[in-house]
């Protein structure tokens, strides 16, 4: 499309220069006109590719943090594979472009997204091909096939995505520093908040957290609501059998009762602010999930980092971990080339591949096989073994109602009844912002 | 009455034609379009159903929609009296026969060289850190936590940075104004005894005010349209206080999954931003004297 519209031009441009020969000042401006606009062309990259005939895979990752392992991974299929050429591009805020690019209708062959909403979106707008069949999934492990499953807004027929890495959340912490002092991982709720009191007394910053980036506030919800709300609560809501002002209350509650550990003003740092303090030793324990931990180290790499399933319940058989699909790939329907992509995806399920992929980004492997689990989740390792995991609920939050803008003013509401006012802020939100979704399943129903 | 155009004409025309051509597909069909869209819950991808009204309905019972017209109308205002009174005085410093006036122009023209992205983390790590550090370190107590951070105070923080860097551009303009007030104009308003406050009001003032309305049209709609600042600083936060129409219409048209609807938004606010122009324009073009 782009090409067309500017070569168009530029043919223009030259018959106009050449019609025009007699007038001399108008030539000067064509010319710089004609100049202009090649120009821009060649920024716009219109050039028609590589002309040898290898089959073209675009791969578009959604995480920029694993942009060098894939871009290692790309040149370790190129030079395996001699008939297809991959190119697996990690941009900046890539769902966004994703989006951008799909309104062109302009879609890469592979897609490596998160199993979350966006997903569901796609998936429900006819975007993904059926991938049923295919023999790669049988390396799949179940419990993440199902929660793919569970990610289709209306229940559909087939699979539609391989899962490829999980991860988890819940709290990181600084061995070194608990070593030495003496603090005990805690299990239950009441012995997180002692613990929280006791690295306080001793002078320490219990918790840290970067709240200016408002997405990380779901961390700990979600932790704390896979544990003390039921996992299919946003499809009770919408079939209308249940509220999330009684589900959550808890949840909303405990969120809060960690403010008080956190450092002053956590709306004021982000993200990477709130790594750097944890990885400089700042504070001793971090809510945020196993994604964070390639960050930390890249500040300190010698950190010794732990992490434990969040202490959210008042029991500790009550204790979910909080995992989900963090990178899956779904081939597009409109790709020319699927039994390239076909290969491409069998290509990365190798077990070396998978191998060189978690050693770079941690994380937990979806697929079958004897893959480490990353020594800082050790404490998770049986969670993660015996299959107690919960997808994290923001899976199924619409991002245009921005939840974690919500959670991040409940944080900030300083009054009273300020519980009340977001879960009632919630329920309206969520029946405006899903109600399309919602008059589908009741006419689903009929 | 049809007359062959002249070649000169038809050059023009020619030089016209392409510029025409390349606006109303860039601008004006991609206009069209959202404005097609705006009557659909089109999402940005897959299929879409038709709507009606639903959108337009929508946007005025929409929080936060309200909220971020409320927040955009309040930087606008604030900003645009801001950056012209502050414009005006620098350049009437500037413009006054002063020692290095060339490397004092220079060096306020700066900031509006630079990109509003780096501007604003440049900014964001100063209202993050430096200041905070400084008001620990002088016991300030407002300074102490970063303006950045709370819902009543982050739209200053923007404010400050959007109107640092318009000033620049601003005050060249007005430079330039006060350089086509003839000396002789003074001269005559000396004579007849004029202080340099009368002297401002009387002469210099109704002068330049075809500049003054120029500003004025050109930074409330910058500011109205107000972006990058919101992008790097606060990210519409905290508790969604700094999100400007601009950014909404992005973020939740984009990458929300809205398009349909912050279609609709952007057709309203192309309405609003027009009517403004078009008022604004009426009143201050009523004030213009002529020498």
């Amino acid at each position: 499309m782009d090409f067309r519209v500017h070569s168009f031009f530029e043919s223009h441009f030259v018959q106009f220069y050449q019609e025009e020969k007699k007038g001399d000042s108008v030539m000067k401006c064509s010319n710089m006109l004609a100049a202009v606009l090649s120009a821009a062309c060649l920024l716009t990259g219109c050039a028609s590719g590589p002309a040898d005939d290898k089959i073209q895979i675009e791969i578009v990752s959604y995480k920029p943090e694993a942009a060098k392992v894939f871009e290692e991974i790309q040149d370790l299929f190129n030079e395996t594979h001699d008939d297809i050429q991959l190119t697996i591009n990690s941009p900046n805020e890539a769902m966004t472009i994703l989006k951008t690019r799909f309104v062109r209708e302009d879609y890469p062959d592979i897609v490596a997204i998160g199993g979350d909403i966006n997903y569901s979106g796609f998936l429900d707008a006819g975007l993904f091909w059926n991938l049923e069949g295919q023999p790669v999934l049988d390396k799949v492990r179940d419990g993440y096939r199902q929660i793919d499953k569970q990610l289709e807004f209306v229940p559909l027929e087939g699979e539609y995505a391989i899962p490829y890495a999980a991860n988890a959340a819940g709290i990181l912490y600084n061995r070194k520093l608990f070593r030495e002092n003496g603090w005990q991982t805690p299990e239950t709720w009441v012995e997180f908040m002692d613990l929280c009191e006791t690295i306080q007394e001793d002078g320490f910053q219990p918790l840290y957290a970067g709240y200016k980036d408002t997405w990380t506030t779901l961390a700990p919800w979600n932790a704390l609501a896979v544990e003390l709300a039921d996992p299919d609560i946003c499809q009770q809501v919408n079939r209308q059998e249940a509220t999330f002002a009684e589900a959550y209350d808890l949840t909303a509650e405990r969120i809060r009762e960690m403010l008080p550990y956190i450092q002053p003003n956590p709306s004021a740092y982000g993200y990477s602010d709130a790594a750097t303090a944890f990885a400089n030793e700042e504070a001793a324990m971090w809510a945020i999930g196993s994604y964070a931990i390639p960050q930390i180290r890249s500040v300190n790499p010698e950190m010794e980092i732990g992490a434990f399933v969040m202490p959210g319940a008042d029991s500790a058989e009550e204790r979910w971990l909080n995992s989900g699909i963090d990178l899956q790939f779904c081939v597009m329907a409109d790709s020319p080339e699927k039994e390239a992509a076909m290969e491409v995806i069998d290509f990365l399920c190798q077990d070396e591949v998978m191998d060189l992929y978690l050693a770079d980004q941690g994380g937990i492997s979806c697929l079958k096989g004897d893959f480490a689990v990353p020594e800082e989740l050790g404490d998770m390792k049986e969670f993660i073994e015996s299959g107690k995991v919960r997808d994290f609920h923001d899976h199924y939050y619409p991002s245009e109602m921005a939840v974690d803008a919500l959670i991040q003013t409940y944080l900030l509401d300083t009054s009273a009844d300020a519980k009340e006012k977001f879960l009632k802020k919630f329920d309206t939100e969520w029946q405006r912002y899903n109600r399309d979704l919602i008059r589908r399943l009741q006419e689903e129903n009929q | 009455m049809k007359r062959k155009m002249t070649p000169r004409e038809r050059t023009y025309v020619k030089i016209l034609l392409p510029i025409l051509v390349l606006f109303f597909l860039f601008n004006t069909l991609p206009m069209i379009q959202g404005f097609i869209y705006s009557f659909t819950n089109y999402k940005g991808y897959g299929s879409y159903d038709w709507v009606g009204l639903r959108n337009y309905m929508d946007l005025f019972t929409d929080q936060r929609v309200w909220n971020s017209y409320f927040f955009t109308f309040k930087y606008a205002i604030c900003g645009t009296i801001l950056v012209n009174v502050i414009a005006l005085a620098l350049a009437i410093g500037l413009n006054a026969k002063i020692r290095f006036k060339s490397a004092l122009r220079g060096i306020y023209f700066i900031p509006n060289i630079l990109g509003g992205l780096i501007i604003g983390y440049i900014f964001s790590f100063l209202f993050t850190y430096i200041l905070p550090a400084v008001g620990e370190y002088f016991q300030i107590s407002w300074l102490q936590n970063s303006i950045l951070s709370s819902p009543d105070t982050a739209w200053i923080g923007v404010l400050i940075v959007g109107v640092w860097q318009a000033v620049a551009m601003t005050t060249i303009i007005y430079i330039s104004g006060l350089q086509t007030v003839p000396e002789d104009v003074y001269e005559a308003s000396r004579i007849d005894g004029a202080g340099k406050w009368t002297e401002f009001r009387k002469v210099t003032l109704p002068l330049i005010i075809p500049l003054v309305s120029t500003n004025l049209l050109l930074t409330t709609k910058n500011f109205m349209m107000v972006f990058d600042q919101i992008m790097s600083l606060t990210k519409g936060g905290p508790a969604q206080s700094t999100e400007s129409i601009s950014y909404l219409i992005y973020r939740n048209g984009l990458d929300g999954g809205q398009f349909g609807f912050q279609s609709a938004n952007a057709v309203f606010f192309f309405v609003v931003i027009v009517a403004l122009s078009v008022i604004q324009l009426r009143s201050m073009s009523s004030k213009e004297e002529q020498l």
